[in-house]
């Protein structure tokens, strides 16, 4: 046999480095994950102990700052109005999250499948654009408010409130409950569990209420978590709907102090910040903690069972009907109206729309150079940072996932880090480690200073789709790579990286939509020549130019769509899956 | 000669011990298995000398290379032992083709082309498989990936084969035929092999020796026919060829030899001691199923039994008999009525160990 002849001397092992390759690029991995996300944190905890911005010189160390956020009765009142709304917001969309899942993804209800992808609508536009659509329905001088108005001789509802925004913060982020509820267990749940609730005789509800709903206490948990942390940050809607009534939450007042301010008080906004920071910090914590005996819920046993349908019998047509209308009034609605909106020179139940139709507001948004620059940034942004984001994320997932790093538990926490800083809050950091850290100073005044925060605060977004997928893969492939002579850095390359395809592809398509509508992150970023569209929009906003708004925000609308339709029928990527 | 040395190596896993101050040596061309129950310790020893798991105590070296060493914290990664390896799950890549799965690791040794192809085709003719090259893993079957298997894990020549259960996850027949297949090509290239299984078959058919394991310890080394024949722990006789094992008492016994042991009811059973070093009292008796017989023979001591229920196995039928309080497998060619009778058990088969160990 012609290969024994030839098993003279073993062909020996690969040629050993002269250094440990594998031990260096994790090391590397870990440094410039460690500075990203350092970096931006530091400047902001120094800035809460000085007495005049970073930037200025002499700055002394002071507690005054700190002792300014506890005295200041405004603050107190807008702690307060902002718990209030993250509390209301989070409620109404668990609610009517969870009943969402369950709902559409164990029930008979008619029309369940185009319903759930209505109910997504809000998750893939931004607030800003979802606030915009309820001012011009529902605010005072809305379509829907004076249509009934003009019956009634009164306005039926005041938008402008905690209540109305808690209304719009809560349907924006009932998908995101409803994505935990229905992935995290409606669909997960192993159906012999129920069916053994039914052998011992539960009816159906029952079965609902005593096994499924208990079992998907970990979802709600945690959608609630997150959905607290959004309410907190969120900029657009209380900016929309409370500042007109001169209401404030702690978002806006940074963006009053920080942004809009001639002479802005940095101390104060660090400060505030670091509360903000606290807040999102503990409520993640308690979430860990209340999760820390999951095991007790776990659902994922059995693989491939079928989850039961349940028969709604009588009350199939009344629950679709019901739902839908609440979809079409809050979701459906507002969108069609700031489509609306784009094309007509004015929006009233008192005019005719065949009368005022025009396309007047796109020819002004895209006459203005600063608009179309916006676009062109945005979507350059949005690409380098959706490549380099999903880059790294999988090359800290793979460290941390599948090498003996000494430090890879640092690195989880490091890399998950963002999740407690608010995106207005990155921006922040990320100026002031522009202004005072030498090696970033480069970065002002081009795109660069953008995509870092951008990468920084999307890493573990981009780590949660990776994550799960690298779970997938069996630790034999890379093992064997490893026996063939391929040492840890090779083995990732030419095994993990290529079966991670779908994954990678998927977070940066993830990353890119949620970039293209971002704007919270780049406020305190903005220089002349480096706009993004949602911070334009946002000047549209308060320079009142709602129709060139409109038509921006429709043009924001298609761009998602289309990117989103082309992701899953060209590369049959579902995001959000 | 290149001769693998595993010196006291143990493996701890917080408090509970995966493999206890193992010490083995392989000497180059063996044919070396290691049997035992999932959790003896087998695959943790394979993974350490694969170097893809790191001993916590103890020293590996391969001829004059240290592959690992607890002492001074020595560790060789698998990458630069250069060592075959098939793993249980085959971790056939399935995103590269037949062709591209074998020549991984001549690319890695960065082997020139037309060397690198006619090398890959040897593979892949030696374990049959020429005309599939340019399929991928997930088109092939069971047999067909564990043979893409082996030819990955031996075209870069390694000097050191590890093979993890690589037949566990065929149909029996197939399995059968993988075995003689296999034993042929090591025999072929003359490769030393450690082979891991829990199937004692495969262990008695394929090895030059055996190294059966429980707990972490190895209980017996010999050849297939030493273990068969001679086991010297109770573990070792129930585990390869399922002998019943009967508590009996007996006196002191000190040298290997014969002996006397008496069932719960009084009957005496002449049988012979393999190691020795027996204290008085409770003992352990093994005696294998077929070798029990019920037609009276030389040499033999009779006892009386109940006949109790049988099971047809095919070519045999299996019959527990009752004696003293304790259940006897009986492996045979007509069951017997049931009711009482009489079995006997040649001194030579009757084999008694200590009660503890």
């Amino acid at each position: 046999m012609a290969f024994l002849s030839r098993t003279g001397p073993h062909h020996g092992t690969a040629s050993p480095p002269p250094f440990d390759r594998a031990r260096l690029i994790q090391w590397l991995i870990f440094l410039v994950t460690a500075s990203l996300m350092l970096a931006p944190a530091l400047p902001i905890l120094l800035q809460v102990v000085v007495d005049r911005p970073l930037y200025a010189d002499d700055w002394q160390f002071t507690l005054g700052n700190i002792a300014q956020i506890f005295q200041s009765e405004r603050i107190g009142r807008i702690a307060l109005t902002t718990g209030l709304f993250a509390l209301f917001s989070v409620i109404i969309a668990e609610v009517l999250g969870i009943a969402a899942a369950l709902l559409i993804g164990r029930t008979d209800m008619p029309g369940r499948k185009v319903m759930g992808d209505v109910l997504m609508w809000p998750l893939y536009l931004s607030h800003l654009i979802f606030a915009l659509g309820w001012v011009i329905i529902y605010g005072p001088s809305g379509f829907v408010t004076q249509l009934i108005a003009q019956s009634t001789g009164e306005a039926p509802w005041n938008l402008y409130s905690i209540a109305g925004m808690s209304v719009v913060a809560g349907i924006s982020q009932a998908p995101l409950a409803y994505l935990y509820c229905l992935y995290g267990a409606v669909r997960s749940v192993d159906s012999t569990l129920e069916s053994a609730a039914r052998t011992t005789g539960a009816g159906p509800l029952q079965v609902l209420r005593k096994v499924t709903l208990p079992l998907m206490i970990p979802s709600i948990i945690t959608s609630t978590a997150l959905n607290l942390v959004i309410a907190v940050e969120t900029l657009s809607i209380p900016l929309f709907l409370a500042r007109p009534a001169r209401i404030d939450t702690l978002s806006t007042f940074l963006y009053a102090e920080g942004i809009a301010a001639s002479n802005p008080n940095h101390g104060l906004v660090a400060a505030s910040s670091l509360l903000l920071m606290t807040l999102v910090g503990s409520t993640l914590m308690l979430q860990r903690m209340l999760l820390r005996h999951g095991h007790r819920y776990e659902t994922v046993k059995g693989k491939g069972s079928r989850p039961m349908v349940l028969g709604l019998g009588k009350l199939r047509w009344p629950l679709a009907i019901l739902f839908a209308t609440v979809l079409i009034t809050t979701v459906v609605v507002p969108i069609a109206g700031i489509i609306l909106r784009a094309f007509t020179s004015f929006l009233s139940p008192l005019v005719p729309v065949s009368k005022v139709l025009t396309l007047n507001n796109f020819d002004k948004l895209f006459a203005d150079e600063a608009n179309i620059r916006a676009i062109c940034n945005t979507v350059e942004i949005a690409l380098l940072s959706a490549g380099l984001g999903t880059l790294l994320a999988v090359a800290v997932a793979l460290v941390i996932q599948r090498s003996d790093f000494r430090f890879a538990g640092t690195l989880e926490a490091l890399a998950y880090s963002p999740r407690v800083v608010p995106g207005m809050i990155t921006g922040l950091g990320v100026f002031y480690a522009a202004v005072i850290l030498p090696p970033m100073g480069w970065l002002r005044g081009n795109i660069g200073i953008i995509v870092v925060a951008y990468v920084m605060a999307t890493l573990p977004l981009a780590m949660g789709v990776i994550q799960p997928a690298i779970v997938q893969i069996g630790r034999d492939l890379d093992r064997a790579a490893r026996t063939v002579g391929a040492d840890w850095s090779d083995a990732m390359r030419f095994i993990l990286l290529p079966l991670l395809k779908p994954a990678l592809l998927g977070s940066f398509i993830l990353l890119f939509v949620f970039h293209l509508k971002s704007y919270i992150i780049a406020i305190f970023l903005m220089a002349p020549g480096l706009e993004v569209m949602g911070v334009s929009m946002l000047s549209l906003w308060t320079n009142g130019d709602v129709g060139v708004l409109a038509a921006f925000a429709t043009f924001q609308i298609v761009l998602v769509a289309t990117l989103l339709l082309l992701a899953r029928f060209l590369f049959k990527v579902k995001i959000y899956d | 000669m290149t001769e693998l040395v595993l010196c006291d190596v143990s493996r701890r896993y917080g408090a509970a011990l995966a493999i206890d101050s193992l010490n083995l040596t392989v000497s180059e061309g063996e044919f070396l298995t290691l049997l035992g129950p999932s959790g003896c310790g087998k695959s943790t020893t394979l993974a350490s000398i694969a170097g893809l798991d790191q001993p916590t105590g103890g020293r590996i070296t391969f001829g004059d290379r240290v592959l690992v060493d607890a002492d001074t914290g020595a560790y060789l990664p698998p990458e630069a032992r250069g060592f075959g390896v098939v793993f249980q799950s085959y971790a056939l890549w399935p995103h590269m083709t037949v062709e591209n799965n074998v020549a991984m690791s001549l690319k890695l040794r960065k082997v020139p082309s037309a060397e690198r192809k006619k090398r890959v085709a040897e593979a892949l003719d030696l374990v049959e498989l020429g005309g599939l090259a340019k399929r991928y893993p997930g088109e092939l079957s069971g047999g067909q990936q564990q043979r893409v298997a082996l030819a990955r894990a031996i075209v870069f020549r390694p000097p050191l084969l590890l093979l993890d259960e690589p037949l566990s996850n065929l149909d029996a027949q197939l399995r059968q035929q993988a075995r003689v297949w296999l034993k042929d090509i090591q025999r072929e290239l003359g490769l030393t092999t450690i082979y891991v299984t829990h199937d004692q078959d495969e262990a008695l058919a394929m090895s030059d020796r055996i190294v059966v394991m429980r707990g972490g310890k190895v209980i017996q080394l010999g050849t297939p026919k030493d273990i068969y024949r001679d086991p010297q722990h109770p573990f070792a006789a129930s585990f390869i060829g399922n002998a019943n094992l009967l508590e009996v008492s007996g006196g002191a016994v000190a040298e290997p030899g014969a002996c006397t042991v008496t069932l719960a009811d009084g009957q005496p059973i002449h049988g012979r001691v393999p190691v020795g070093g027996l204290v008085s009292g409770k003992q352990l008796l093994a005696v294998r199923p077929h070798l029990i017989r019920h037609e009276a023979c030389a040499d033999a001591s009779e006892i009386t039994v109940e006949f109790g229920a049988e099971s047809y196995l095919g070519d045999h039928f299996e019959q527990d008999v009752h004696v003293a309080g304790i259940t006897l497998r009986l492996s045979v060619e007509e069951p017997q009525p049931r009711g009482t009778g009489r079995i006997w058990i040649r001194q030579q088969d009757a084999v008694v160990f200590c009660a503890d160990s």
